[in-house]
């Protein structure tokens, strides 16, 4: 029997470790990962200098890592232990009620937000012509904390957004604290569940919100046709966490019911889209990704309009991720609008205004990428 | 490479365990060598070199040492000759920054540090070089002429990294005769999985609640909090290292050598005499046969006794890392350990059990902290925390949080660390149950490690 038993383990054992070695040899290599977004580690180059540098270690090591088979059920193995054992968070996502995923937000460094703040008052500063609104939206987390486990810490974004809303001071800036437009609203489906993103419901409010401040007429839902173009979205939160047992998001898209026609050039690609949505990614992982068909460092969007209805010509708008499903709002009452990543774009924003004759400028972030994104510090090269 | 990594385990060891046992027998000392030559180039492609030099120091030092026409002197010699090297190389590599430090900070001298990186398991292989050449000396083992078989000694991978601290002599014998057999080769299976889970399952999941403790605000630490967190670094090194050692002896068995244990359940200690010959016992032994012993151990009265643990304690403390807190954390035993040895154990003796393992645990978790900050005020901030003079309630909401998410784990942490045969027969003997239990053990651990890996690039994020 022990005899037995031994040799079942020996043989087990050592097969399994000669199939996987094999597997990592014979399956065919792949170069982008769909669930995790980014492209995976290439087969490793033994060289001289890669061994001495360390760099064949480190390529290997990240090759079977992430060749390795079946990788996202081993992540649903870990993460349903680790929900077996209590435990409320996996990859720093906690699991909340109701369905709903949240990033940790932990009390920001203040040195570092004291830069952000006054990156952006030097910004505005140094463009004592141009009017400029500063939105900060906060994540779902902000708004919803009695919907965290039990007893879980957070720090509070309303916080966060009060101290950055009394820090940016400056004539020609007005400040648009998220709380304020979208706590009234806090009952309704104003962000997703799996995703870090605020629905299209929510990014409406943001319009609405927008428009007033800089004194427009913005459009009432009855005007828009209001269509679910997705239920299947599992966004970055779920992707992170691979928490089992969620309700998929539904995506919606605001289509006006005498919509406009536009036209995105992508300055990256140089490419020209007639159209503001990216159907393709609804078939993804990203779905996200069909507002404005992702991220890019600079885009244009002109947008032919009825001259009683342009209430600006131009806008800059300097965002994160939060401004995609936002920014197709807008195309109904401002004819040319700039969109840059602050994240990609490279150059200065100061000469892009200068060439462009842009006067108005619109800044959108969230708060979790605000408070710990040095990228924000380009903004007033 | 550690052990505990996807690329080890489905890369390198089926690839080892190959060449090993295709060879034919008179190479197989061959094969290990040259593996384990590849295994410590992954992480150290230019230290190898070191370790290379030391080898063949010992070595040669060896074989002058067999020479039998010397006299008592020159054998002396060739001794201090061997074990100045070794500690210089030792030294150089993972003292001189500390040393240059402290010098410039109290002659306020400007001496460029050297800013080297510490060669990997050199504290390590250097022990067991010199617990060869003294070995030869004494006469307890004979010079090795093979050199391969004397590589295989210093670089064999299963201990090279992290020990446990093989003595030449224990080992002399299976470096020239050993023999596997399947009950053997699933022992050692059986071993490797017991420490892949202690360190993937058990040491980083609580490490993580002591990550999350000692980097928040210590001003404001509630005491419960604070003790929470020293318990989880507790649990977290000893399944780290025993892990570790666990896995070494495991893979050692593999390949037919027996390596001596390196824990016996050392948080049951009923003293800190008693914890010490629990706890990492291949350094303590080292020390005590190399360092103690020679001083003239405890034969030649309380005083010169209570010096030699010092001296050993002292040493101690700096083998685990060139810093002030470890001096302090070694000197904070070998005083315990001293009056220990003077009274306090005849003391314990007629305390009842529990108040004797009391006593044990809170002068560990004590040592703990002291070990676990590298800055003296952050040692003196915890404790701080940890007696409640911080003037703060004695728990809050994080410290529920950090207790329910966490108490199945503990409760796990907890039996692992107790005696108990139902639960270490569980996986080490020869079942069904058995296997199943082990499968159960590898695909979590596995899975584990693969989530650690997991690293979703959210470029859309911003």
């Amino acid at each position: 029997m022990k005899q037995k038993t031994d040799r079942i383990l020996v043989g087990g054992f050592v097969a399994v470790l000669f199939l996987m070695s094999l597997t990592f040899f014979l399956l065919p290599v792949k170069r982008f990962s769909e669930l995790e977004n980014r492209y995976l580690q290439g087969v490793p180059h033994l060289t001289w200098d890669n061994v001495i540098s360390k760099r064949y270690a480190e390529e290997a090591e990240g090759f079977v890592k992430d060749h390795f088979p079946l990788r996202a059920d081993w992540v649903w193995v870990k993460s349903g232990v680790e929900q077996l054992r209590l435990q409320q968070e996996n990859n720093g996502i906690y699991k909340g009620k109701d369905g709903y995923l949240f990033e940790k937000f932990a009390e920001p460094n203040a040195s570092k937000l004291l830069q952000y703040t006054d990156a952006i008052n030097k910004f505005a500063g140094s463009h004592p012509e141009a009017n400029m609104t500063f939105m900060l939206a906060p994540t779902s987390i902000g708004l919803y904390p009695e919907r965290l486990p039990w007893k879980a810490p957070y720090y509070s974004e309303a916080k966060v957004n009060g101290t950055v809303g009394e820090s940016v001071r400056n004539n020609n800036l007005t400040f648009i604290n998220g709380f304020d437009f979208l706590q009234p609203h806090a009952s309704e489906d104003i962000y997703y569940r799996t995703d870090h993103h605020w629905t299209t419901r929510g990014a409406y409010y943001a319009y609405v919100a927008y428009c007033n401040k800089v004194g427009w007429k913005p459009l009432s839902e009855k005007e828009f046709h209001i269509q679910n173009v997705s239920h299947s979205f599992l966004g970055s939160y779920h992707t992170r966490s691979q928490f089992s047992g969620l309700t998929p998001d539904t995506i919606q898209s605001y289509i006006p019911n005498k919509p406009s026609h536009s036209e995105m050039y992508i300055a990256d690609t140089e490419q020209t889209l007639t159209s503001l949505y990216d159907q393709s990614y609804l078939g993804k992982k990203d779905q996200y990704s069909y507002f404005l068909g992702g991220v890019h460092a600079l885009m244009t969007i002109k947008s032919k309009l009825e001259p009683k209805n342009i209430d600006k010509d131009k806008l800059l708008v300097i965002k994160d991720s939060y401004a995609h499903s936002f920014i197709p709002f807008l195309t109904q009452h401002v004819s040319e609008i700039h969109i840059i990543d602050i994240r990609y774009y490279n150059g200065s924003i100061k000469e892009y205004m200068a060439a462009n004759g842009i006067k108005d400028v619109l800044m959108l972030f969230n708060t979790g990428t605000f408070v710990e994104n040095d990228e924000i510090l380009k903004i007033s090269n | 490479m550690v052990f505990s990594s996807l690329l080890f385990i489905f890369i390198f060891l089926p690839a080892v365990l190959f060449l090993y046992y295709c060879a034919p027998k008179r190479i197989k000392n061959l094969v290990l060598f040259l593996t384990s030559l590849v295994f410590y180039a992954w992480g150290e492609p230019v230290y190898i070199v070191i370790m290379l030099l030391s080898t063949v120091t010992d070595y040669s030092f060896g074989l002058l040492l067999s020479h039998s026409r010397l006299n008592p002197a020159q054998r002396k010699w060739i001794v201090v000759c061997s074990v100045i090297v070794n500690l210089s190389l030792l030294s150089y590599f993972k003292y001189a920054d500390f040393l240059i430090n402290n010098v410039n900070g109290l002659l306020g001298t400007h001496i460029p540090l050297t800013e080297l990186a510490l060669p990997i398991g050199i504290s390590f292989y250097t022990f067991q070089s010199m617990s060869y050449i003294i070995d030869v000396y004494r006469g307890t083992a004979k010079a090795q002429r093979n050199w391969i078989d004397f590589g295989t000694f210093v670089a064999l991978f299963p201990q090279l990294v992290a020990g446990p601290i093989v003595q030449y002599n224990t080992l002399a014998e299976q470096l020239r005769k050993r023999s596997v057999n399947i009950e053997l080769f699933a022992e050692g299976i059986r071993r490797f999985i017991i420490g892949l889970a202690k360190k993937v399952l058990l040491a980083n999941n609580i490490g993580m609640l002591w990550h999350t403790v000692s980097s928040s605000d210590l001003g404001t630490m509630p005491v419960m909090t604070a003790w929470l967190g020293i318990i989880a670094f507790a649990f977290q090194i000893y399944f780290d290292f025993s892990g570790y050692s666990d896995m070494a002896i495991g893979l050692g068995l593999m390949f037919g050598f027996r390596f001596n244990e390196n824990f016996n359940k050392p948080y049951i200690a009923q003293s800190i005499t008693d914890f010490w010959r629990r706890w990492h016992i291949s350094l303590s032994s080292w020390f005590r046969d190399y360092v103690y012993i020679p001083l003239g151990g405890n034969r030649r009265g309380l005083g010169i006794q209570l010096r030699n643990i010092l001296v050993v304690w002292l040493l101690t403390g700096l083998w685990h890392g060139a810093n002030w807190n470890f001096i302090l954390w070694g000197l904070y035993f070998g005083i315990i350990l001293m009056i220990e040895k003077w009274w306090a154990l005849k003391l314990l003796q007629r305390s009842p059990r529990w108040i004797r393992h009391t006593y044990a645990i809170v002068l560990i978790l004590i040592g703990w902290v002291i070990f676990a900050f590298d800055k003296l005020p952050q040692v003196q901030g915890y404790l701080k925390a940890m007696f409640g003079l911080n003037g703060v309630p004695l728990w809050n909401d994080n410290t529920l949080y950090f207790a329910y998410t966490n108490v199945i784990l503990i409760i796990v942490l907890v039996i692992a660390s107790m005696p108990i045969k139902k639960v270490d027969t569980l996986v080490s003997r020869s079942t069904i149950w058995n296997l199943a239990w082990c499968a159960i053990l590898f695909v979590l651990s596995v899975a584990y490690l693969v989530d650690a890996s997991f690293n979703p690039f959210l470029y859309f994020r911003f």
